[in-house]
């Protein structure tokens, strides 16, 4: 059997409005994620099966309340549907409509219908109708609106078949629904001159799809420059004005339907106050709001932090028995160290991240759902925007202090890209636990674990300050961010409200899922790519001088008398000096000795670009120590280490203070680069923030080192 | 605009909790034309429900319905007296 195009339908709606819902009932597991052509707007496709023959293709679109968009998310939907030629545009439309606000959610159907998109209107939340006492005439509804309506609940399932009966049927009918039915939107005689001019001069049919164009001509990425300019000129000769023109429609739309709804939909009047009130009147107050914001948030933080410990733990242990199985069975040589050091390695390296972004995404989920994390915005939004970020941002910044990863991709319910743009740049900035290990290490060699003040630890307090200095960093440049990027964006907060209600577990777990095999997929790729690219620098050098220095090596480890473990570390340390790790970490030795590091800090700097704390483990090979795990016995070994030059500690307090500051600020994460990418799109703006963190982590430490040396 | 004398905009009375009016119209047509396709029309009945913990931001209700605006898009919405 040839395969044949399955017909695509659209799944379109205002935001709230539990589209999301609706589509996981229609596609259940078997979604795919993508982008749509062009731009970072998240594309969820899915297949469902109509009846025993006939199998579709759904696309969830982003909500929006109008094909008047003024977001990325919202633009497109106004692109598919305006362009009869786009790959995504719909054979259908499901219209899905909350029916407790069944009055906000008609403008965008109405636009749609007149369009001349076949629709079918599903009618949700009809399992809360009962108990709240609504009432609704369906068939009269579809009568007046001239569309096929079908009560459902994305919420249990109901009414699901009768939907894809009606879908069935009208995709059939395609040709016998696109009949003339009267328009919701009489057009002025300025817009009927424009709109003939327009389906004339671009061969359009439809009267309202001109209209869009001209109110959009110059943003929309179907039109070729040619059919642009002709647009403007149409409009500019009838001097159009879209803004008063757009108001115009809507009212009328909304004159229109008013009318409609009153026919068909019976409400109580609601007079005592709601759950919804009450749990409001605690949950955004002004003092008990943001302490329970805070204790959320802390909570979250904890999870990750602590409860991510012991999967990751498993995942950690899992590979080195693996790493060890392997080398124990399978014969020594590059093949099997390549295998061992390079690929496992690596995907230990994205394994591990995934119970941070689970439990964040689960949590996350959770609060979305609930409908709490609307409440949180709104009670951030003024602080936010001082920064050029959004109240959506505080979520990110406070999970950027487990692991930046699962942050950066919270951003994406951020709908003004320039505020996700900066929230994304400035997320790594916060300290996150992947830099623990490199503080506790460095912190000793800076200040002794003295009590002062009575009941402060000094080294707890220097611990405290390495965290503020990353929030001052992440604000400060986000403030510069903010100056120094344009946006034709208006920003907006203009956000529903919605009522909370339970978690629908099904969304929580897809999502939960949908995270996790992005970043495994996507952001796992080149990681893996980037891990084995390090583990060739630190296992081969130019020449043959890695031979020569084994051959070396083990002459000197039998004069003296070293044992086998200490022989391999000894092996190890060696090598590593020679490679071409080794080398690069020589030959940047001029650039970081202003900042008082030595070539072996400079090989760290280098291998610690896989992530931060394998500058531990580097240190641990370097100072021959390597079969050891302890970070006790790597900071006694580190503080014995002389400089051979001065005779003076190589850890100094400034060099340990300047390569703690180092850390704070440096982008040392190919996973967060590789997301960072992801999520913008491109290369561009990872390497602007790699190259952004970078200089300020130089100039950080270098101020820290030449002052330190002076003092 | 000589229909200032007769109506006033949102946020010159939001100084208390709890206030409530009518929508009569607005004086920024970006903003209006967002706050209408999410169904803020004139007649709407518009009620402050509470402001943000720390300031700048207005929950209100519009004909019952949950909506957080900024103090700017606040101040485009002219009420009936």
């Amino acid at each position: 059997m040839v395969k044949q195009q399955l017909k695509k339908i659209a799944l379109i709606g205002n935001p709230n409005s539990g589209k999301s819902s609706l589509f996981n009932q229609l596609t259940g597991l078997q979604q795919k994620i993508s982008n749509f052509p062009g731009v970072t707007v998240e594309k969820k496709r899915g297949k469902t099966k109509l009846n025993k023959e006939q199998e579709i293709t759904v696309v969830d679109f982003p909500g929006t309340y109008s094909l008047y968009p003024t977001s990325q998310d919202e633009r497109v939907v106004l692109n598919v549907l305006a362009n009869t030629n786009d790959e995504n545009h719909p054979d259908l439309v499901v219209y899905v409509a909350d029916v407790n606000f069944l009055e906000k959610h008609l403008l965008l159907l109405t636009q749609i219908k007149d369009l001349n998109i076949p629709i079918v209107f599903a009618l949700n939340m009809m399992d809360q109708v009962e108990a709240k006492g609504i009432e609704v005439n369906i068939p009269k509804l579809s009568t007046l609106l001239g569309i096929p309506v079908i009560p459902i609940s994305g919420r249990n399932g109901y009414n699901l078949e009768a939907l894809k009966d009606a879908i069935s049927q009208n995709l059939e009918s395609t040709e016998n629904t696109s009949k003339k039915t009267k328009g919701f939107y009489r057009l002025s005689k300025q817009e009927q001159k424009i709109t003939q001019g327009i389906c004339r001069d671009l061969e359009i049919k439809n009267t309202y799809q001109a209209l869009l164009i001209a109110h959009h001509a110059g943003q929309l990425p179907f039109l070729n420059t040619e059919d642009e300019t002709t647009v403007q000129k149409i409009c500019s000769e009838e001097d159009f004005k879209d803004l008063p023109a757009q108001i115009e429609e809507t009212m009328q739309r909304f004159n229109t339907f008013t009318p409609i709804l009153e026919k068909v939909i019976k409400k109580p009047v609601l007079t005592e106050s709601s759950l919804t009130d009450k749990l409001d009147a605690i949950l955004i107050h002004k003092i008990f709001g943001p302490f329970i914001f805070f204790l959320l948030m802390f909570l979250i933080f904890q999870a990750i932090f602590e409860w991510a410990n012991y999967p990751m733990d498993w995942i950690e242990a899992g590979f080195i028995n693996l790493t060890s199985f392997l080398k124990n069975t399978l014969p020594t040589g590059w093949a099997t160290d390549l295998l061992t050091d390079g690929v496992i390695a690596g995907l230990g390296g994205i394994l591990i991240f995934i119970p941070q972004i689970a439990i964040l995404f689960f949590l996350i989920a959770l609060l979305e759902e609930s409908g709490y994390m609307s409440r949180a915005v709104f009670m951030f939004d003024k602080i936010m925007q001082k920064f050029g970020l959004n109240g959506r941002s505080i979520v990110a910044l406070v999970s950027g202090g487990a692991c930046a990863i699962p942050a950066i991709m919270s951003t994406r319910t951020i709908s003004n890209w320039k505020e996700r743009l900066i929230t994304i740049l400035v997320t790594p900035f916060i300290s996150c636990s992947a830099r623990i290990p490199v503080y506790t290490v460095l912190i000793g060699f800076v200040v002794p674990p003295v009590v002062v003040l009575g009941i402060f630890n000094l080294q707890g307090l220097l611990f405290m300050g390495l965290y503020l200095l990353g929030i001052i960093a992440a604000l400060g440049s986000a403030y510069i961010f903010k100056k120094i990027l344009k946006t034709q964006e208006s920003s907006f907060l203009l956000l529903e409200m919605p009522e909370y209600r339970l978690p629908i577990w099904k969304n929580v777990w897809i999502s939960v899922k949908d995270k996790v095999t992005t970043f495994v997929v996507e952001a796992g790729k080149v990681i893996m790519i980037i891990s084995v690219l390090l583990w060739v620098l630190a296992s081969y050098g130019p020449g043959d001088e890695m031979a020569q220095v084994e051959l070396a090596t083990q002459s000197q480890a039998l004069e003296q008398q070293l044992n086998e473990v200490e022989t391999a570390d000894l092996i190890a340390s060696k090598k590593m000096e020679v490679s071409y790790a080794g080398h690069l970490g020589k030959f940047i030795e001029p650039a970081i000795e202003p900042l008082g590091y030595d070539w072996k800090i400079g090989i760290a700097l280098i291998t610690s670009f896989a992530a931060r704390e394998v500058f531990i483990g580097t240190m641990a090979t370097l100072y021959s120590i390597g079969s050891s795990d302890s970070e006790v016995t790597l900071r006694n070994r580190m503080a014995a280490e002389i400089n051979p030059d001065t005779g003076l500690a190589v850890y100094s307090i400034t060099t340990s203070l300047s390569l703690l500051i180092f850390y704070v600020f440096a982008m040392q994460c190919m996973s967060t680069l590789v997301v960072v990418k992801k999520e913008t799109g491109g290369w561009k703006w990872a390497v602007i923030q790699f190259i952004f963190m970078g200089v300020l982590a130089y100039l950080g430490s270098w101020l820290v080192f030449q002052i330190g040396s002076v003092l | 605009m000589d229909q200032k004398s007769t109506n006033s905009n949102l946020a010159s009375h939001l100084l208390s909790e709890r206030e409530s009016g009518i929508v009569n119209s607005f004086t920024d047509e970006r903003i209006a034309s967002k706050l209408m396709a999410m169904g803020v029309l004139p007649g709407s009945k518009i009620e402050i429900i509470r402001i943000a913990p720390f300031g700048g931001g207005f929950y209100i209700k519009v004909d019952g319905h949950g909506l957080a605006i900024r103090k700017k898009e606040a101040e485009a919405i002219v009420l009936e007296m």
